[in-house]
């Protein structure tokens, strides 16, 4: 027999144990994925916003150690009001805050991209070419399938929204002036981290979902850019009227001259309508339903009370002299302002479905003929 | 359940498992060595429910199971390391080369990475897939993929080795070179085999051993040499020319005379001896140029297995 035709040998290596076994299939999964271009230009314009929030971090730091590279900083901070400017150490669990609330506004758009370019083929292309009789004659259970294919969607989003909070976090710290901001601020991290899993794990198991649903990743992809888009724009629209109709109840269309000008030189904003609104209508904004609709304005919302955004709006209010200063500049910046537990009865609900419509597409038996 | 557990390959009793109003196995008992086994039944006889429940992946109604000695009700993802399987139906792994889908394979039975690479390699090389092995396995051919899928499902060296149909849709050389790899796994590498397919040559090409399976129930287990074995008094014969005066005196002498083709099958009566054949051929002036004593094909016992069951139904 030639040297190179040995025919099969047998092999006595030493199999791994059954409880890590999903991790073959996230894995499996990352390494495919990234063999997408479009994937990895996405990746890397998500990192951009984490350079951002490291900057701000930084120049934070400085600021509280009142270095001279500080004064560069100053003047791209004048939209801020000069009493936070004034006093930065008493302000940086705030800034902190509000600079990871921005950072994570605008990651959630590069999660929801990612999951658009990752998501729909995972479960969608192994039923269209009947892998699953590969997958459970194996010893894999469903929940380890499940498990794995949900851990390349958060490996994903780890990279785009935990990993980098994480490394500005440490980076902020490092240019901080004392070791007294871990105390104010490891909450933050915490929370950041929180966030970024609550979004991974709700958007994961969103996209399992559909992608069992059917068989071609396209309309996966599609039904996905629906529950995005869709329902924030129907939100969005819904928020809007509501607004336009309370702004007409207590505020009578005034001539169209006056419209620019009604409240001094500033113009009527849709924020100006709600603060009014707030103030005087039966019905307060907080019990404004409509942003539910939003399946990114639920993770948002969830996400202001994990980060703390909002207390740290009010925190700064309290610079403004007047209280109808202080409730414009919350309005404005802050919210939303309902209960962020109908948020996330709204994302409970949604992984509820989520997990029985796995439950019922993914049957291991019905697919081994 | 008694019995050598070492000489046991798996072993159900009394296991009955339903779908609705459907029975697809009825108090199946069997138990069966290791080796080459063909598992045969005419459609709807519970040959994959029988393999689904060897692998643990249904839950029975009744009676027991054990699989290489283990419970299947207890030890499903145990007996699943023990055991390559390669589907009937076309299945990949999307988006991957050759050497990627088979080390994935590897992978998912719970090999590290790396010897589930290198052993790719070497699998893919035994079943003569080498020179493809980069390629996308969406562009291999149907031959190809079954022999893709057996790679994949030898990569751990499984005990046991559960092929369903796994010849269907491939050409002749194909075809050939599958049962070759069958029938060296099975009686060179020490690799039990379960052979189901519903191709009675392929079998017999593969096995030693055979199970019918008919409405969920058990209709013949055994050897196949012992179960083509030789009918006492019964002689096939071809003679030279046509033999019809010699089959007439066969007759006459008490023999029961069928002809089968160019073939006599004749049924001597009890007691007497062969040489009587010989003494009517020179009688009848005939020359015989084959004579052996007759034995059954897989396709008869098969067939006769069914018809009992049908008679009985």
């Amino acid at each position: 027999m030639p040297i190179i035709d040995q025919g099969y040998q047998h092999w006595s290596g030493r199999l791994t144990g059954h409880r890590w076994r999903w991790l073959a299939i996230t894995h499996h999964g990352v390494k495919i994925a990234m063999r997408s271009y479009f994937l990895r230009y996405v990746l890397l314009a998500a990192w951009v916003p984490a350079l951002v929030l490291v900057t701000t971090l930084s120049a934070w730091g400085l600021l509280e150690r009142k270095s001279k590279m500080a004064r560069t900083f100053i003047q791209f901070m004048q939209f801020m009001n000069p009493g936070v400017v004034a006093d930065p150490r008493h302000y940086c669990g705030a800034v902190w805050r509000l600079a990871y609330g921005y950072f994570f506004h605008v990651e959630l758009f590069f999660a929801m991209l990612v999951i658009l370019i990752v998501g729909p083929g995972l479960i969608s292309r192994d039923l269209r070419v009947n892998a699953l009789p590969l997958y459970f004659s194996r010893p894999l259970r469903r929940v380890d399938y499940f498990l794995g294919k949900l851990g390349v969607v958060v490996t994903f989003l780890g990279m785009v929204l935990i990993v980098p909070a994480v490394i500005a976090y440490i980076l902020g710290l490092l240019f901080s002036v004392d070791i007294s901001a871990v105390r104010d601020t490891f909450g933050l991290l915490l929370g950041a981290i929180a966030y970024g899993l609550l979004i991974s794990v709700s958007a994961g198991m969103l996209i399992l979902a559909l992608s069992s649903l059917c068989r071609n990743s396209r309309y996966v992809a599609l039904l996905w850019l629906g529950l995005w888009f869709v329902s924030s724009v129907v939100s969005s629209v819904l928020t809007a009227v509501h607004h336009q109709q309370q702004r007409y109840v207590y505020h009578p269309p005034p001539p169209s001259s006056e419209l620019m000008t009604r409240q001094g030189a500033e113009p009527l904003t849709m924020n100006h309508a709600v603060a009014s609104t707030a103030k005087k209508s039966d019905v307060p904004v907080s019990r404004n339903w409509r942003a539910l609709l939003s399946y990114t304005a639920n993770l948002s919302r969830v996400g202001t009370k994990l980060l703390g955004t909002n207390a740290a709006w009010k925190q700064i209010s309290l610079l403004e002299p007047t209280a109808s200063g202080r409730h414009r500049l919350l309005v404005r910046f802050g919210g939303p302002w309902y209960p962020w537990y109908w948020s996330a009865v709204v994302l409970a609900g949604l992984l509820g479905l989520s997990l029985c419509v796995l439950k019922l597409s993914i049957r291991t038996l019905d697919r081994l003929k | 359940m008694s019995g050598n557990a070492a000489s046991i390959l798996f072993a159900l009793e009394k296991v009955t498992k339903t779908y609705g109003s459907i029975t697809a196995l009825d108090e199946l008992s069997v138990c069966v060595p290791p080796g080459a086994i063909g598992l045969l039944g005419p459609n709807g006889s519970g040959k994959t429910t029988m393999i689904r429940t060897l692998l643990g992946l249904i839950p029975i109604n009744g009676g027991s199971a054990r699989v290489l000695d283990m419970d299947v009700h207890r030890r499903q993802l145990d007996i699943r390391r023990l055991i390559g399987f390669v589907p009937e139906d076309e299945c990949l792994f999307p988006g991957v080369t050759g050497v990627e889908f088979v080390a994935y394979a590897g992978e998912l039975v719970g090999m590290p990475s790396r010897d589930a690479m290198q052993r790719a390699h070497e699998v893919l090389d035994y079943v003569g897939l080498t020179e493809v092995r980069y390629r996308l396995v969406e562009s291999y051919s149907a031959g190809m993929k079954q022999r893709l899928k057996l790679a994949a499902a030898i990569i751990h060296d499984p005990k046991l080795l559960i092929l369903d149909e796994p010849t269907n849709g491939m050409d002749p050389a194909g075809r050939k070179d599958m049962l070759a790899l069958a029938h060296d796994l099975a009686h060179h590498k020490n690799m039990s085999v379960l052979f189901s397919s519903h191709l009675l040559p392929d079998v017999e090409a593969v096995c030693d051993h055979i199970i019918v399976l008919g409405a969920g129930q058990l209709l013949v287990q055994g050897n196949i040499r012992e179960l083509k074995a030789v009918h006492p008094g019964s002689f096939e014969v071809r003679l030279k020319e046509d033999g019809t005066s010699f089959s007439q005196q066969l007759t006459d002498l008490g023999c029961a005379v069928q002809r089968r083709g160019d073939m006599l099958l004749i049924q001597i009566p009890s007691g007497a001896a062969p040489a009587m054949l010989w003494q009517a051929a020179a009688a009848n002036q005939q020359q015989i140029r084959h004579l052996r004593s007759q034995r059954s094909t897989l396709e008869e016992v098969f067939l006769n297995a069914v018809e009992r069951t049908s008679c009985r139904l």
